[in-house]
């Protein structure tokens, strides 16, 4: 890391401390063009500069100066960013803006206070989502409250109506499928001759919100040609912690996870896009050991994998959408290898979406801790996908099939929100009998 | 302290001669302004001749109306109060010509036709044809934003004039713009001058924007049996990749040189290959929509417009390009029901018509049976009806330009009070007799 | 804090608590525009939605005498969306729909901040497209396009933003809303539309823009010619224009450049290259067969060592988003850049390259150079570091040396980019003291009290006699020109 003639006295860059500071070569890359803005979804709702990546870098910039500190009102404005990094997409100069605003998180973090109750709902929020026995164990409670009735009666009351953040989590429930799947087993072999072993991610989120995800995947990878290994205990790869800030809490479950993850896999799958960034970027923050790297290296969605394979499909008459998450089609530069795969299916006429690698909203935890951006940014993307006329729309993670389906659902949008791998394995000759194969 | 008439015409010769000073009866008669007589004319032959001219019009507080080629001197309100003429044919240089710049500099008493033949040599154009010739003067064009059928694809005034020198009213010598084709150093002077009618400022040296002359050029005209059946026509066009010169309707004693009582005029310019491609496709079109389809022949729009010379009254229509061949018909009609005859000419693509008409009617009649009447026509969508020419009791009836609103108005106004607070240039003549 | 709170409860009352900036860090973001080297914070940023509460906003800055500064997307080159004297600074960020879109007569009105690019997409499908293309087309706004009479590649064929605007809704300097021009192509009076197009807001705030739209051509083509040295590129450049050929655009990049874009978005431009033209050409197909056939022969007349013709629109879209995204992507070449907008008459061209070649040599410092060669426009880029002592008084001086070189041949200080605070001093470079009064008094008829970007567009203000009292803090920083 280079430092500047920022002010660096006694260990400081600034408003920063120099544990995971920022990186200053990657702020001053800054030209201040602007291209961004209109690629950034808090500025399209707001336009406003300090709600845009050219504001936030000089906000950073700012901080890293000395000119200001990490004041409430400065971490509001990077509260806002939904780290769907539209912005780097766009960057002529390559301002790596996902790395800055996760170091400039971490130091909020470590030493920005806040209000207790922010704390420990991130706190909560962090320690349901990437620990699948809570999540389980919450979606139990989850499925009891949807079936005695007392979400009938709480939506009825609109007893939630002035918790926002309570009523966006409540929200998301009806879509989380129910449970019932049989856990894969750790090995499934190849069909047919074998292209090669790959590793698959479960995901914290997808094993239990969508376990069928899973099992497509790792079925439409055997029809690929792969031989799937599917190591248990893996954990969680770090994602939301990065993206909140922890950064030693995601060293340790990257850390973790990498050791999981035998060196003899050709890949490693994930059909999240969240976790497929996130992997990604290890060699940044677990620094240049020649297995991180590598690791990082072997890193596919799963769409990329697939779109090579040459899969036996079969008919299906429908019209589909497809919406890119942002943290596939910005964070890891997919876009052609979906579109190419639901093209590919027979019958399937694909339509594009407006503004189709416009986040959701969900971002992660971001859609419960900033309910009401993640609302306007969710109204947007379901009236463009009402205006496609299509009967399905795809999408590869599961946080954006979560915000989706919800906002269809609440605003009559009649759609089936599907995971490309959900509809691929539909148009498979054997069908998937609750459980895989 | 207001000098005597003698002692002023001493002042005037003192600056420019007096074999440019003229004040015979016959030539005050010749430079009358709307029946107005000056009691001098000057002829200067410098920028500085013109700027001591103003200065002392203005300490004398004379009002003076500058003058070019005199061919549009009808155009405006009748002076309020005119004293001398400053006659600017004198100035008439070619300052500068770079013709691998695309430019050129002139003097602004220059005839349009004595600065083609130069341009020519080089294969290059001032793309400005204003109807009523090429001995207009260049500062005459570009103070009365005259223009023709060529500014379909080349603009007007305001596109071409890229640098002007100016005199303003109390003497003082200004430049605004720039001699190379692109600019925004500071505000765009050049484009507060066009159209002004030397009421801010006399030009006295313009910068222009010169064009390649095409190699091959073609006219198709069409003709049909009313007007209002050519918006098919114009309407395809203009939906359409063509890339005319000149777009033009002509209707009534104006489509005299063409075989039906309305007509649609279209030039290309290019390469001989795509004048022959895109006339092809205009004729296909235009039998599409039920015209009847000749070539032109090559002197057609260098041929004068007799419809102009002989009209009582000239007005300049300007309407939305969508209605151009509805109101041509409707002018038609108009004219018919009153007994006069209507020719009109029209830059169809810009929706700017140019309508002649003659006819014996009373100076209130034209008033509200013909102006008046086209005037609340056109209103609703922004138009405007300008009187380029009218015998002077139909003049004093209205204001030849028309309305404007009341907010703008007042802007105008106010520039004018900065810039000519004594009156000295043409008092009187502009919008609403500022 | 230089405003009084009961002016920022006036405000709030008029553009709502959510239409007000007036936090220290959000004020603070707002502090430059893309010229970054001038930084001056509003006291206060309005998000205006209507052309009422724009006119009750500069009433009341006119009532308190508080300056006002209009922005847009803030992607200015000059130094003019940003605040020398504090005061209210007008977003017109959140006033970007499009009202009407006339298609029979070829024109759509706008409101300011919609974004330039946005309006041909919403037209293209129907065969249309908006002419003025600034290589920040995809974010700067109409508004400060026309503010700035922004220019772009394909103006050389189809003329600056001035060309297209109709007509106008300004809010003026006076607290007046006026409506000029309009759809219909002629209106009596004053060409005010002229006039307050490229007045950089000095005149008045837009509220409302109706501009000209343009029918796609028959055919493009796109070709890329690669020249060993900028002097053989610029040569190619004076003889195409000199053949009477006026291609849609003709754009000049250096080495320097192309290894910037390279390395940032892999535009396929050849990277050992010393110069490479890009050459549009469009109309009838016929013509530009033609056209390209004769520019090919000039170029290989000046030693091209190679042309390439872009065999599909993605090869083409490629070729202009590395030119389009150029600027941005000078972050990869420097830390640091002065940007230079002056022009040359075209036939000047190879001369005045030649003295960018012995001024960077003189300096010792890198100019890159891509611009609008077809009309002699000059960006070129100054790269300096400015943790590097001397560098950035080496690069001022070598960026003033080269404008006085294209001033001596009969140039103008800027072609496209405005004046703002950058540019002001250059003023007198091209205009005599009675010129720059002139404009002086023109602004004072728009803008009496002096209120409308003060410190912008002009070296001072010669006409009003007294010196302008800002109401703000000054936070000029030291040196800067106003």
């Amino acid at each position: 890391m280079s430092i500047g003639s920022e002010t660096q006295a006694a260990g400081r860059l600034g408003a920063f401390d120099l544990r995971d500071p920022p990186d200053m070569d990657g702020i001053r890359a800054c030209v201040h063009c602007g291209i961004c803005l209109p690629q950034c979804p808090t500025y399209r709702v707001l336009g406003e500069e300090m709600d845009s990546p050219r504001g936030r870098i000089y906000l950073m910039r700012a901080a890293a100066e000395g000119r200001v500190g990490l004041t409430r009102t400065l971490v509001h404005h990077l509260d806002l960013c939904l780290g769907c990094r539209a912005c780097e997409t766009a960057c002529p100069s390559g301002v790596p803006f996902g790395r800055l605003l996760e170091a400039t998180r971490g130091q909020i973090a470590r030493r920005a206070p806040r209000p207790l109750g922010e704390r420990l709902l991130s706190g909560a929020l962090l320690g349901l989502f990437t620990h699948p026995k809570r999540l389980g164990w919450a979606l139990g409670a989850a499925r009891f409250y949807r079936r005695s009735g007392l979400q009938r009666l709480v939506r009825a009351t609109r007893l939630l109506a002035p918790f926002n953040r309570l009523r966006a989590m409540e929200a998301l429930l009806p879509a989380t499928s129910p449970g019932g799947h049989r856990p894969l087993p750790e090995v499934v072999a190849a069909r047919g001759k074998q292209r090669g072993t790959v590793g698959l991610l479960l995901g914290c989120v997808q094993r239990l919100a969508f376990p069928r995800v899973n099992a497509e995947t790792a079925r439409l990878l055997t029809w690929a040609g792969y031989e799937v290994l599917i190591p248990r205990d893996q954990g969680c790869c770090g994602a939301l912690h990065l993206h909140t800030g922890r950064i030693d809490e995601a060293r340790v479950l990257a850390t973790h996870l990498l050791a999981r993850f035998g060196r003899e896999v050709d890949f490693i799958v994930t059909n999240s896009a969240g976790c497929g960034s996130a992997m990604r970027e290890y060699p940044h923050w677990l620094g240049a050991d020649r297995d991180v790297e590598a690791f990082a290296l072997k890193v596919r969605d799963v769409s990329e994998l697939l779109a090579e394979a040459d899969l036996p499909l079969q008919r299906l008459d429908l019209t589909v959408t497809y919406h890119d998450p942002c943290h596939l089609a910005h964070g890891q530069r997919v876009r052609l290898e979906p579109r190419k795969l639901l093209a590919a299916i027979p019958g399937v006429r694909l339509v594009e979406l407006a503004d189709s690698d416009l986040c959701c909203g969900s971002a992660g935890v971001y859609s419960l801790l900033e309910p009401e951006m993640a609302d306007r940014l969710l109204e947007w993307k379901v009236q463009r996908i009402a205006a496609t006329g299509a009967g399905i729309l795809a999408t590869g993670n599961p946080g954006c099939l979560l915000q989706i389906a919800r906002g269809c659902r609440e605003r009559g949008v009649a759609i089936e929100v599907l995971h490309p791998v959900e509809l691929l394995g539909r148009a498979l000759p054997e069908p998937e009998r609750n459980g895989w194969r | 302290m207001p000098v005597s008439s003698h002692a002023l015409t001493d002042a005037l010769a003192g600056i420019v001669g007096k074999d440019r000073l003229l004040t015979d009866a016959a030539s005050l008669a010749s430079r009358a302004v709307d029946g107005a007589l000056p009691a001098w004319i000057v002829r200067p032959e410098s920028v500085d001749d013109v700027s001591r001219l103003l200065r002392l019009a203005a300490e004398e507080r004379l009002a003076v109306a500058p003058r070019g080629s005199g061919t549009l001197m009808g155009l405006g309100n009748p002076p309020r109060r005119l004293d001398g003429v400053l006659d600017l044919a004198g100035l008439a240089a070619v300052v500068d010509y770079e013709p691998a710049d695309l430019t050129t500099t002139v003097q602004c008493g220059i005839p349009l036709a004595a600065l083609a033949p130069r341009l020519a040599a080089q294969r290059q154009f001032f793309p400005l044809d204003p109807l009523d010739g090429s001995s207009r003067s260049v500062g005459g064009v570009l103070a009365t934003n005259a223009s023709g059928p060529l500014r379909y694809r080349y603009g007007t005034p305001r596109d071409l004039l890229l640098g002007v020198r100016f005199v303003q009213a109390d003497g003082t010598v200004t430049w605004g713009g720039a001699r190379v084709v692109k600019s925004v150093t500071g505000y765009d002077v050049p484009k507060l001058m066009v159209g002004s009618l030397g009421t801010l400022g006399v030009l006295v040296e313009a910068t222009l924007r010169l064009h390649p002359v095409p190699e091959a050029e073609q006219t198709w005209v069409v003709s049909f049996p009313t007007a209002e059946r050519a918006a098919g026509l114009l309407a395809a066009i203009l939906d359409s990749s063509l890339q005319p010169n000149r777009l033009e309707i002509l209707s009534g004693t104006a489509a005299a040189r063409t075989a039906g009582a309305a007509a649609v005029a279209v030039s290309f310019g290019s390469v001989p290959e795509a004048v022959t491609a895109q006339g092809e496709d205009l004729v296909q079109i235009a039998r599409g929509e039920g015209g009847q389809v000749v070539t032109a022949e090559g002197d057609f729009w260098s041929r004068p417009w007799g419809f102009l010379a002989d009209a009582t009254v000239v007005l300049k229509v300007a309407a939305p390009p969508s209605e151009a061949a509805a109101l041509c018909g409707e002018i038609q009609h108009l004219a018919t029901g009153i007994g006069i005859v209507a020719g009109i000419l029209g830059e169809a693509g810009n929706g700017v018509l140019h309508v002649a008409l003659t006819g014996t009617l009373s100076a209130a009649e034209w008033e509200s049976r013909v102006i008046g009447a086209l005037r609340a026509r056109v209103a609703p969508a922004g138009g405007s009806v300008v009187v380029e020419r009218a015998p002077r009791e139909v003049k004093e009836r209205l204001d030849v330009w028309g309305p404007v609103e009341p907010e703008t108005l007042a802007l105008m106004k106010r520039l004018k009070s900065e810039f000519d607070p004594l009156g000295t240039l043409n008092p009187g003549r502009y919008v609403d007799r500022i | 804090m230089a405003l009084a709170q009961k002016f920022l409860r006036d405000l709030e009352a008029i553009v709502g608590r959510d239409g007000l900036v007036a936090t220290p860090e959000g004020r603070l973001t707002y502090e430059c525009d893309m010229h970054t080297f001038y930084k001056g914070a509003p006291d206060a940023v309005c998000l205006p939605t209507s052309t009422e509460q724009v006119a009750s906003v500069v009433r009341l800055c006119l009532e308190a005498r508080v300056p006002l500064v209009p922005r847009g997307s803030g992607t200015g080159l000059i130094g003019g969306a940003m605040a020398p004297y504090g005061g209210v600074m007008v977003s017109t960020t959140r006033m970007n729909r499009i009202l009407d879109v006339d298609l029979p007569n070829r024109c759509a009105t706008v409101e300011p901040g919609l974004i330039n690019l946005w309006l041909t997409n919403a037209v293209k499908e129907r065969g249309y497209f908006f002419a003025p293309d600034p290589s920040s087309q995809m974010v700067s706004s109409i508004g400060g396009n026309a503010s700035t009479n922004a220019g772009g590649p394909h103006c050389l064929k189809y003329g600056i933003t001035v060309n297209h605007v109709l007509g106008l809704e300004v809010v003026t300097g006076a607290g007046e809303v006026v409506r000029l021009g309009g759809k219909v192509q002629e209106r009596p009076g004053y060409d005010l539309t002229g006039v307050v197009v490229g007045s950089e807001g000095t005149l008045g705030i837009l509220t409302q823009v109706t501009v000209r739209l343009l029918h796609a051509p028959e055919a493009v083509k796109t070709a890329l010619a690669v020249f060993s040295s900028v002097e053989d590129a610029s040569e190619a450049v004076s003889g195409i224009i000199a053949a009477g050929i006026i291609p849609a655009a003709l754009e000049l990049l250096d080495a320097p450049i192309i290894r910037a874009i390279e390395e940032g978005i892999g535009a396929g431009y050849p990277k050992g290259a010393g110069a490479v033209l890009l050459i549009e050409l469009d109309g009838p197909r016929a013509e530009i067969e033609t056209q390209a056939r004769r520019a090919a022969e000039i170029c290989r007349d000046r030693q091209a060592l190679e042309i390439r013709v872009a065999r599909d629109d993605a090869e083409r879209a490629l070729l202009w988003k590395g030119r389009k995204e150029a600027a941005g992507a000078v972050g990869r070449l420097t830390p640091n850049w002065l940007l230079q907008d002056a022009v040359v008459p075209r036939s000047k061209l190879p001369q005045i390259m030649r003295e960018v070649v012995a001024i960077s040599r003189r300096y010792g410092l890198v100019i890159a150079n891509v611009f609008h060669a077809g009309d002699g426009n000059l960006h070129p880029l100054i790269c300096y570091d400015d943790r590097e002592p001397g560098q950035l008084e080496r690069a001022v001086q070598a960026n003033e040396e080269l404008l006085r070189a294209c001033l001596a041949l009969g140039g103008s200080v800027t072609g496209e980019h405005g004046v703002g605070v950058d540019k002001a001093k250059s003023l007198t470079l091209q205009y005599a003291e009675a010129d720059l009064n002139f404009m002086a008094r023109l602004r004072r008829v728009f803008d009496p009290q002096n209120v409308m970007n003060p410190g912008k567009l002009l070296p001072s203000h010669p006409a009003c006699g007294e010196a302008f009292q800002p109401a703000g803090t000054g936070r000029l920083p030291a040196g800067t020109w106003v």
